[in-house]
């Protein structure tokens, strides 16, 4: 009864590793339901001592009548009694549960009733094959594949690591399974050899027939070294890919926010490294309904961490699937404002890889794409966990807000905005000369609006911005250097310096990363590499995001870069500033198709490949030799730590025999210290490491005096180093026990003698390996890790008392 | 404690004076200074000693030059089964002329008690005598006598001859402090024992070297040897280990403990030193112990005797105040 127990538990323990598979709660519960089912069906079993092929089918029956109680109980005789019906509407859940789950990314829900099935029947298959291996056959040990099964479900689905809490609580589950078992086994042998580890004596056991507490306490010490191990030691280990294990250590962390389920390039590298390609490549064309270029945005960058701008970890729900109707409505769009709807097809390259998301024009209502697409309710991004849009054609509706100046201008913030705060979030240690920067610019400014428009002024204008391709870095001292000093970057530079002096001023602030409108081709759009582009977005309360254009367009920034209507300063002829880019100022409708491309695109390909090493400096590889020497001196170093620290002690200690008061470094008697004769201390201490060093370790039950006896005699002292070996003995045995230790005098002249004395006995090679490894550094690494285990032993009695109490 | 002022001084007679008594014994026992040492240990530690050992290997030597090189009051014992408690306490018998009960002491009211071949005597005479060992008073007819200081019994007990005897129960044996088995000669100590004593009885020759006061005065000072906390703490552990030992299956006994430390001033004053060294407990443990304890049915299986495990454990126990 005890293992069908055990199973029981390590196979719930074990299914808990399926929790970032579902959504909700219910597949717990039913999950929790088949283990108990299994867990009666057994103990019935095993109190008939049916054969275990009887016991397997009694479950398995047992199971059916419970996934019939759950599921089906409508169709069933008396709710829970299989008939017919309820079979043939077991076996219709079923097959659309496996419909969903191909066609369901995780997290799937759960309260899917086909999927629920699916799950409840699976691990309650899994609960009876544990059992029937543990409990039947006693083979615990191989009870642990079937669990393993349940776990690399989440592991093959999921690109995110397994959470570090849920492997534990597996883990500790199959542990109390083996011991279980071991002890079910054990008891029947009779009185039990006891292994627990006592400094004295082995500890008495009571009279007992089988007393296998001995045995369980170095089982599961063993169990849960193992497990603490296996747990803490990939946090430190180099990870083959950067995806780690367990979702804390090394690697994991990216910009785009850590364990992702979906593979988040750095956004900015990315476009710095399209906008540095040395030739254009086509990313992707598209046609609409209304011939107008649009920017297409693929990432909405909306934290702000002081260096840049990032990504929070896009959440797709289920219903948000694109194929499940309309997206949700952009936020913040109002009535009263027009709308311009457009119908765009986009067509991506075939060489275009690892890209989750879809480049879209903003706002999408509706896309129609082949996949499991889902869209982040809060910035209306089309992600996929699994599916790639490499290659993919789809179609996207759009409602662009077109809102006058008047309208804009006639927006009041509201007091609250409605959206995030993290659309407002600076850090801490913004600084201030920014911020007043941003206060200056917009002197004068009545509106958000107004403000937002000086804004885009400062950088196109009134700055004195320039752009090149060749910045680097983009840390808030660059952003500083950007803005107060250098004013020379790409689009990156300005579009997050104006969503962040937007943000600054209390206007909420975003940064899109993804392409330009491109250009004409034929009757298509064509969008290169060279069209990546970042703009920032601004918030406005009634109309919702709209896009901003900081970057200077045209043969001196970015080619195709355009200016919004409503983002144009209509009141003062600012057409003109724009005249030297007369691309960025017209709308991409007013111009004769296809005439910027024609402009200057070879001009910025020269440029950028002439930047391109200066942007993205190539890593020159590391020659293997030198790797494997940086190695091997690496591992020397390490190898070197032992004698680094012997050396250490042994100097310490030496300066304390020369009289002066320092604590002894070790396991000397606190009566030692207390007595205040460090000096002695230090001087024995210095004598145990040598002995143990030398190999010549002092035994546990070896007195001082009896010490002096065994060396003198075995090494053959000289009458020299037996008289100093005796004094040391006398020494330390008189200021350990004596009353009144009397004068010490100092040792050290003596400890040097009677060390050569031990030294010349050993060889050469001995004597360097005593000094380059030393053994009694080890022995003090060793008796760490015993204080480590005895630790567990602590834990131990803990839930000893608590059970004790209880 | 009062005494522990003149200590170093009190040693030093102390050191001597234990000589002068080895000397004498040694005159007459040869080649067995251990067993001399040890005896003078548990005299100076107001111990008794079981001496354990086949016929003619001089037990009886050992504890009459012992008592014949003090000049005290010794009386000896030969036990018989047909032995009365009273043939060792005294009785009170009738004195016609005063009319009255009178005392007559037995031979336990002596300095120094010999008692040859316990073992042969009845359990109710050996717990008569058991019983002044542990209280040093004899209680005839309700009266309370007090016995003299010193008082040390030398039990012997012939191991061989089992016939007829009643070893004595561990309870009993538990009142020693120590046991000691004599052995046979070394063959040149044998030799010499055969040229000096060969004609005149040796004990006849052995004359007083140290008066009862002298003893007196040497208990006095080895009660005030000092036993640091961690010696203290290692008898304890000593005593816990042959408790905890799968080999035995009784261990040693608090008042084991109590001895073992005793003991060990003792010892530690006879190598002239005021305090006590784990070595001593090392030196002692196999003779205070042993003889206490029971082995279990697999160490006697293994024919592994107390004294062995004794060993064994002293062997294994980590010394106090010294990293393992």
């Amino acid at each position: 009864m005890r293992l069908s127990v055990a199973a029981a538990v390590a196979t719930f323990c074990a299914a808990i590793l399926l929790h970032p598979l579902f959504e909700g709660g219910a597949w717990f519960w039913g999950s929790l339901g088949a283990v108990l089912t299994v867990l009666v069906a057994s103990a019935i079993s095993g109190r008939l001592s049916l054969p275990t092929w009887a016991a397997g089918l009694v479950s398995l029956a047992t199971l059916g009548v419970y996934l019939t109680a759950s599921f089906a109980g409508d169709k069933a005789w008396a709710l829970f009694v299989p008939t017919k019906g309820s079979a043939a509407e077991l076996l219709k859940l079923l097959a659309t549960g496996w419909d969903d789950i191909q066609r369901f990314a995780a997290p799937v829900p759960g309260d899917n009733p086909g999927i629920a099935l699916l799950t409840t029947g699976g691990v309650g298959i899994i609960a009876i094959a544990v059992d029937l291996l543990a409990a039947r056959m006693r083979r615990a040990a191989l009870a642990g594949l079937p669990m393993l099964a349940l776990a690399t479900v989440p592991a093959t689905i999921l690109l995110e690591p397994i959470a570090w809490w849920a492997f534990i609580i597996a883990a500790l589950g199959f542990t109390g399974l083996l011991i279980a078992d071991g002890r079910e086994r054990v008891g029947h042998w009779g009185r039990a050899v006891l292994v627990r580890r006592t400094r004295a004596a082995t500890t008495p056991s009571p009279g007992e027939s089988a007393d296998t507490r001995g045995l369980r306490l170095s089982g599961k010490r063993i169990g849960f070294a193992a497990i603490a191990i296996a747990v803490v030691v990939p946090a430190f280990l180099p990870p083959l890919e950067p995806v780690s294990f367990f979702s804390f250590g090394v690697g994991g962390q990216g910009t785009g926010g850590r364990g992702n389920m979906i593979q988040i390039p750095n956004p900015v590298t990315n476009m710095k490294g399209q906008l540095t390609l040395p030739e254009k490549r086509t990313v992707l064309t598209y046609t609409n309904n209304d011939d107008v270029p649009r920017y297409l945005r693929i990432y909405s960058l909306d934290i702000f961490d002081g260096d840049q701008f990032g990504l929070t970890k896009p959440k797709g729900a289920p219903e948000n699937r694109t194929d499940a109707g309309p997206l949700p409505p952009p936020p913040g769009l109002g009535g009263g404002v027009e709308t311009v709807n457009a119908v765009t097809d986009i067509k991506i390259s075939e060489e275009v890889e690892n890209l989750a998301f879809l480049p879209l024009p903003y706002p999408p209502r509706e896309v129609r794409a082949d996949g499991d697409w889902r869209a982040d309710v809060s910035t209306l991004m089309v992600f996929s966990t699994r599916d790639s849009a490499s290659g993919l054609e789809y179609q996207v509706a759009t409602s662009e807000p077109q809102p006058t100046p008047d309208q804009l201008r006639a927006l009041q913030p509201p007091q609250q905005p409605n959206v995030e705060a993290r659309y407002l979030r600076l850090p801490e240690d913004f600084p201030a000369d920014l911020r007043d920067l941003a206060y200056e610019q917009t002197k004068g400014a009545e509106t958000q609006y107004d403000a937002a428009l000086k804004l885009q002024e400062f950088f196109t204008k009134t700055g004195n911005f320039t752009y090149d391709l060749r910045t680097q870095g983009s840390s808030t001292s660059a952003l500083r250097d950007f803005l107060l000093s250098s004013k020379v970057g790409y689009c990156e530079q300005f579009a997050s310096a104006m969503a962040v002096l937007a943000r600054a001023i209390g206007i909420p602030a975003r940064v899109a990363v993804g392409y330009t409108g491109g250009d004409k081709v034929g009757d298509r759009w064509t969008v290169g590499t060279d069209d990546s582009h970042s703009w920032p977005e601004l918030y406005f309360e009634g109309v919702g995001w709209l896009p901003f254009e900081p970057t200077p367009a045209g043969s001196a920034g970015q080619g195709s870069a355009r200016v919004p209507e409503y983002a144009r300063p209509q009141p003062t002829p600012t057409a003109t500033s724009s005249s030297p880019t007369p691309g960025a100022t017209a709308r991409g409708e007013e111009l004769p198709p296809g005439q910027q491309p024609g402009r200057n695109p070879r001009e910025i390909d020269d440029r950028e490949a002439r930047l391109g090493g200066a942007g993205l400096p190539a890593e020159e590889p590391t020659p293997l030799i030198a790797k494997i020497g940086i190695g091997v001196a690496i591992l020397l170093l390490l190898l070197l730590i032992p004698a680094a620290i012997r050396q250490i002690t042994r100097s310490r200690r030496v300066r304390a025999l020369g009289w002066k008061v320092s604590a002894p470094s070790d396991e000397l008697t606190a009566r030692v210290i207390a007595g205040s004769h460090p000096s002695v201390a230090a001087a024995w201490a210095e004598l145990d490491d040598i002995l143990y060093d030398y190999g010549m370790a002092r035994e546990p039950s070896e007195t001082p005096r009896a010490l002096a006896r065994r060396l003198t005699q075995r090494y053959e002292f000289d009458a020299e180093s037996a008289a100093a070996m005796t004094s040391i003995a006398a020494t330390v045995e008189r200021v350990l026990f004596a009353r009144d230790p009397g004068v010490v005098g100092p040792l050290g002249k003596d400890l040097r003698k009677v060390r050569r004395a031990l030294a010349a006995t050993l060889s050469r090679g001995r004597r360097i390996r005593a000094a380059l490894l030393p053994p009694s550094t080890l022995r003090r690494l060793r008796s760490m890790g015993e204080g480590v285990l005895d630790g567990f032993d602590r834990l131990e009695t803990l839930r000893f008392r608590r059970s004790a109490t209880r | 404690m009062a005494v522990t002022h003149d200590v170093p001084q009190r040693l030093e007679e102390l050191v001597s004076t234990a000589h002068r008594i080895r000397q004498a014994i040694e005159s007459v026992i040869e080649g067995k200074s251990d067993a001399v040492r040890l005896t003078l240990t548990v005299l100076l530690a107001e111990g008794h000693l079981l001496i354990e050992d086949v016929p003619g290997v001089g037990k009886t030597m050992l504890a009459k030059a012992l008592a014949r090189s003090i000049d005290c009051p010794v009386r000896r014992v030969q036990f018989t089964p047909d032995l009365l408690p009273s043939d060792i306490t005294g009785v009170s018998a009738y004195n016609q002329q005063t009319r009255e009960f009178e005392f007559k002491p037995g031979p336990v009211f002596a300095n120094i008690v010999v008692g040859d071949e316990i073992n042969r005597a009845s359990p109710k005479t050996q717990s008569a005598l058991l019983e002044c060992m542990e209280e040093h008073q004899v209680t005839v007819d309700g009266v309370t006598y007090h016995l003299e200081s010193p008082f040390m019994v030398i039990a012997t007990q012939n191991p061989i001859e089992m016939e007829g005897t009643y070893p004595l129960p561990e309870a009993q044996r538990d009142r020693f402090t120590a046991r000691v088995a004599m052995g046979y000669p070394e063959p040149a100590a044998e030799l010499e024992m055969l040229d000096v004593h060969g004609g005149t009885p040796p004990l006849d020759k052995l004359e007083p070297v140290a008066t009862t006061a002298e003893v007196r005065a040497l208990i006095e000072a080895v009660r005030g040897v000092y036993v640091s906390q961690p010696v203290k703490k290692y008898a304890i552990d000593l005593a816990v280990a042959t408790r905890h030992s799968p080999d035995l299956r009784l261990g040693a006994s608090p008042r084991s403990t109590l001895q073992l430390v005793r003991a060990a001033r003792a010892h530690a004053a006879l190598s002239g030193r005021d305090y006590v060294i784990p070595d001593d407990l090392q030196d002692l443990a196999v003779p205070v112990l042993a003889h206490r304890l029971l082995p279990s049915v697999e160490a006697q299986g293994q024919r592994r005797l107390p004294e062995q495990v004794v060993g064994d454990l002293v062997r294994r126990v980590p010394v106090p105040e010294t990293r393992a």
